[in-house]
């Protein structure tokens, strides 16, 4: 079953080119990453992806269905969760009521049911209360369930805006440059979130600079430059691939660091 | 792990001490030494619990959505009219006026807010003030409706059906119990998936779309709860007073509510209740500076804006528990 | 029945108080693009023009010309207070948006208490600055204090023109406004360029109420309709380029005109306000936008 198709897209500021007719599939529970250099349109595609933008043309399907021109909060309705590269907590919330907010899409509930609190109502604030629990443990942050959002080491941060997009039961997850500021501790935590959430069954699409995350966990990566994909496949064959070399080339970074 | 049972026991029954009980017994505190005083001083608490249900409402607006409206006092009036006219003109019986009135101004509130929240900053800011100061102008054009400048007199006080509250002492009663009414709607919305997804606006518009939040409905939806909580205090002053005019529901209504929004803390349950009785009090207080007293509340209220933009959180953090608390 | 001499005596009247609008427009425009901050206080400047004049004239008895020189520059020194006590702080600390909105509003009311204080609550005007009876052309009467207006409009609108292009000040003032990190790395004093635009905010306003006296009068209140007004010009010309807060203010004035005689006198505010309204959600980028020469707005 394919999770995610995108199909030509395109999309044209003015006269410059973000992308240039992309096109990849992800399927079912696959963990897939898009690298390129700086500027090469990934944030773009993401923006596209998750609905924050409309292309140019092309179009993305969603678990089949057309997505492409929906507002974001429907896109994310169906299951579709991404994150920020600048980690957009709730800053005075605590670590608990941030990952709690995540819940929004799999519950229901409005001024009505929050005024006169019947019965499904108050167990599903229970399985909330429960399922943030087990949220908390899965990414390790029960130490820090009550502290302000805004006071955790970034790499927290990270690690929560994780859970909190989990709580969400995305089928598939986008998330913009996690490994951005964080340490090498930092990276390895939360590659192994990453796979841990992967291995659950959610399709995960990464944008990323790191390239050693990115070989270590991506089970397919997509290549842009300037706008057009240049190359699709498995680890093993991006690192070899030359058109891929040839863009990294001049740049600090070296796929094999 | 019992011993930590124990302990999280014991704090959530400090925590419900703190939060619930301490601040209810103050207010009944207050009401007692209210009514063991003179009809002055049952006006002024009078005053403060009609301006705290006007601060709770602006107070969830602003304070859980992170949204500034500057306009809350045109559904003031709109309640305050719309109880006035229905009662005094057409011998309403003044609960189900209050109820109408409510509604009238959800409906025009849901209607005024679609449009204008798709607004932001100063654009925003102005948009919802230019709200206060067309119902202002309506207010006194209107005269067949409204007498305009005069005001409406003759209205009567709070009562349904056959009973009629005539005693200022029972109708401050009825006042502070709508106004706890007022505080425990607005706790049972916020610790709610409704309430959640406000703070999630509220903390980043951005992390709430891609959570699957309808941003534009709920900040509408959380307009409109505040647009009916300024409608029902508009109304209670309408009964209250008995006399209404453009002037009540004017600019001094939107810098006075701010003053105790942000005095009392903005964004905590309490915090508008404390300022409401802080500033109705602070004549008392100022009474030597009698006409002065509009340039001190402008200046309490700068000075609180440069030195503690969220509010005396200090007083309010004795009796609310912190956003961050445990059911949030 | 509504005649030709009463439409275009009317547009005639609004063209004059529109041109005032514009002049207060330009000063929220001025504040603005230094610093993102909408002053809702302006209006406040158009009242103590017109009032610290008329305590100029009959206080210390100065004539006319020289009091009205005079009050702008304590206007001007006014404004400057308010950035450094009010403003100013609240900047540094970071203060939301909205917070310093509030207390521009605040201090807008405090001034005019003060203001009830100390010189009273009663209106009061001056004479025109020509005296004589106003042109008639064709039964339509043109007050000479409406050629003032046009004049000195005019004449501000150059010396702006110079300003921001000829001078040092002016041009660094420019500079913030487009990009505020940019200027300050280049070295650009911008705490300073703060309070020199809420100088030239107060002093276009303080000229504005100067003018604007003699055809009405002047009390503590005026300052808020003139503040709105004001306000709702730079919007109509998007708070971009002085033009186009100009042309706003006509359009404005115009249409309140056009509006008293169509309806009667007591809709000249529901109609200044409906325009507001509709501008900020049908023009968000302002009618006049499209005609924004430099000074961009943020």
């Amino acid at each position: 079953m394919t999770v995610l198709s995108v199909k030509d897209v395109t999309v044209r500021f003015g006269g410059l080119i973000a992308n240039d007719a992309i096109s990849f599939d992800v399927s079912e529970g696959m963990l897939a990453a898009v690298i390129g250099p700086n500027g090469a349109g990934k944030t773009t595609l993401f923006n596209v992806i998750s609905g924050a933008m409309e292309p140019t043309s092309g179009t993305v399907y969603f678990n089949g269905e057309l997505i492409t021109g929906l507002p974001q909060y429907e896109v994310s309705q169906k299951g579709l969760v991404r994150t920020y590269q600048l980690v957009q907590l709730f800053k005075d919330l605590s670590v608990r009521a941030n990952i709690m907010t995540g819940f929004h899409r799999v519950t229901k509930g409005g001024v009505l049911a929050a005024l006169l609190r019947p019965r499904w109502f108050m167990e599903q604030e229970a399985r909330i209360a429960s399922r943030t629990e087990e949220l908390l443990d899965f990414v390790g942050l029960r130490a820090v369930a009550d502290m302000e959002a805004d006071k955790l080491p970034y790499g927290q941060q990270r690690l929560l805006e994780v859970a909190r997009a989990l709580a969400a039961e995305p089928s598939l997850l986008l998330l913009d440059e996690p490994a951005a500021g964080l340490n090498i501790q930092e990276t390895a935590a939360l590659a192994d979130v990453i796979e841990r959430v992967n291995r659950q069954g959610v399709a995960v699409v990464l944008v990323e600079h790191d390239m050693q995350l990115v070989m270590q966990i991506a089970q397919k990566i997509v290549v842009i430059d300037f706008g057009r994909k240049i190359a699709e496949g498995s680890p093993a064959q991006i690192k070899a691939h030359p058109e891929v070399i040839a863009a990294y080339l001049g740049g600090t970074e070296g796929l094999d660091d | 792990m019992t011993s930590l049972n124990i302990t999280s026991t014991n704090s959530k029954l400090m925590d419900a001490v703190r939060t619930v009980v301490v601040p209810v017994a103050v207010v009944f505190a207050v009401l007692g030494i209210a009514l063991t005083s003179s009809g002055y001083v049952v006006t002024l608490i009078g005053f403060a619990a009609i301006y705290g249900v006007f601060c709770t409402g602006l107070n969830f607006f602003m304070g859980y959505t992170g949204q500034a409206s500057f306009g809350q006092n045109a559904f003031a009036a709109l309640g305050g009219y719309g109880s006035a006219v229905l009662t005094a003109n057409y011998y309403w019986d003044p609960v189900l006026a209050l109820l109408v009135s409510m509604v009238l101004s959800g409906v025009i509130a849901a209607a005024v807010g679609y449009p204008t929240l798709r607004l932001r900053g100063h654009y925003l800011a102005m948009a919802t003030f230019a709200l206060g100061l067309i119902t202002y102008e309506i207010s006194i054009e209107w005269n067949s409706l409204t007498q305009g400048y005069m005001g409406l007199s003759g209205i009567p006080p709070l009562g349904m059906g056959k009973y009629e509250l005539v005693n200022e002492k029972h109708q401050l009663i009825v006042l502070t119990l709508v106004m706890l009414l007022g505080v425990w709607v607005s706790v049972r919305l916020r610790d709610s998936r409704f309430g959640r997804a406000l703070r999630a606006i509220a903390g980043s518009e951005a992390a709430a779309n891609a959570l699957g939040i309808n941003v534009a409905r709920y900040k509408l939806a959380a307009f409109v709860v505040a647009a009916v909580y300024a409608s029902v205090a508009g109304s209670l002053f309408a009964h209250f007073v008995g006399f209404i005019s453009p002037e009540v529901f004017g600019a001094s209504m939107v810098i006075l509510s701010f003053t105790m929004l942000y005095l009392g803390g903005v964004g905590t349950t309490w915090g508008p209740i404390i300022g409401a009785l802080i500033v109705s009090l602070l004549p008392e207080v100022l009474r030597g500076l009698k006409e002065m007293q509009d340039v001190v509340y402008s200046v309490v209220l700068i000075a609180i804006l440069i030195f503690a933009p969220r509010g005396l959180s200090g007083l309010t953090v004795l009796f609310q528990r912190k956003q961050t608390g445990p059911d949030v | 029945m509504i005649d030709l001499t009463q439409i275009l005596q009317s547009l005639v009247n609004g063209v004059g108080v529109g041109l005032i609008y514009g002049l207060v427009g330009i000063g929220f425009c001025v504040i603005y693009n230094a610093s993102g901050i909408v002053n809702f206080a302006q209006g406040v400047f158009v009242m103590l023009g017109g009032m610290v004049c008329h305590t100029l004239l009959t206080r210390l008895g100065m004539p006319l010309i020289v009091a009205a020189i005079l009050s702008v520059p304590v206007v001007a020194g006014i404004g400057m207070i308010i950035e450094i006590c009010v403003v100013r702080p609240m900047w540094n600390r970071g203060a939301a948006l909205f917070a310093i909105i509030l207390a521009t509003i605040a201090t807008q009311i405090m001034i005019e208490r003060i203001t009830i204080l100390t010189l009273g609550d009663q209106p009061r005007t001056f004479q025109e600055f020509t005296l004589g009876g106003p042109l008639k052309i064709a039964n339509i009467a043109i007050s000479y204090q409406l050629f003032w207006i046009l004049g000195c409009g005019a004449l501000m609108v150059l010396l702006l023109f110079l300003f921001f292009t000829k001078t040092k000040a002016g041009r660094a003032l420019r500079a913030c406004s487009q990009n505020r990190e940019a200027a300050a790395l280049l070295g650009i004093p911008v705490h300073h360029m703060l309070l020199l635009s809420f100088a030239l905010s107060a002093g276009l306003g303080a000229v504005a109420g100067i003018l604007v006296t003699p055809t009405q009068y002047t009390a503590f209140n005026v300052g808020t309709p003139f503040g709105v007004n004001g306000f709702i010009a730079a919007i109509i010309g998007g708070f971009g380029s002085a033009g186009g807060a100009l042309a706003g203010g006509v359009l404005l004035g115009v249409a309140q005109a056009a509006a008293i005689v169509v309806f009667g006198a007591g809709f000249k505010n529901v109609a200044a306000l409906s325009m507001l309204l509709v501008v900020l959600l049908v023009f968000p980028q302002g009618i006049f936008s499209a005609f924004k020469g430099g000074g961009k707005g943020h």
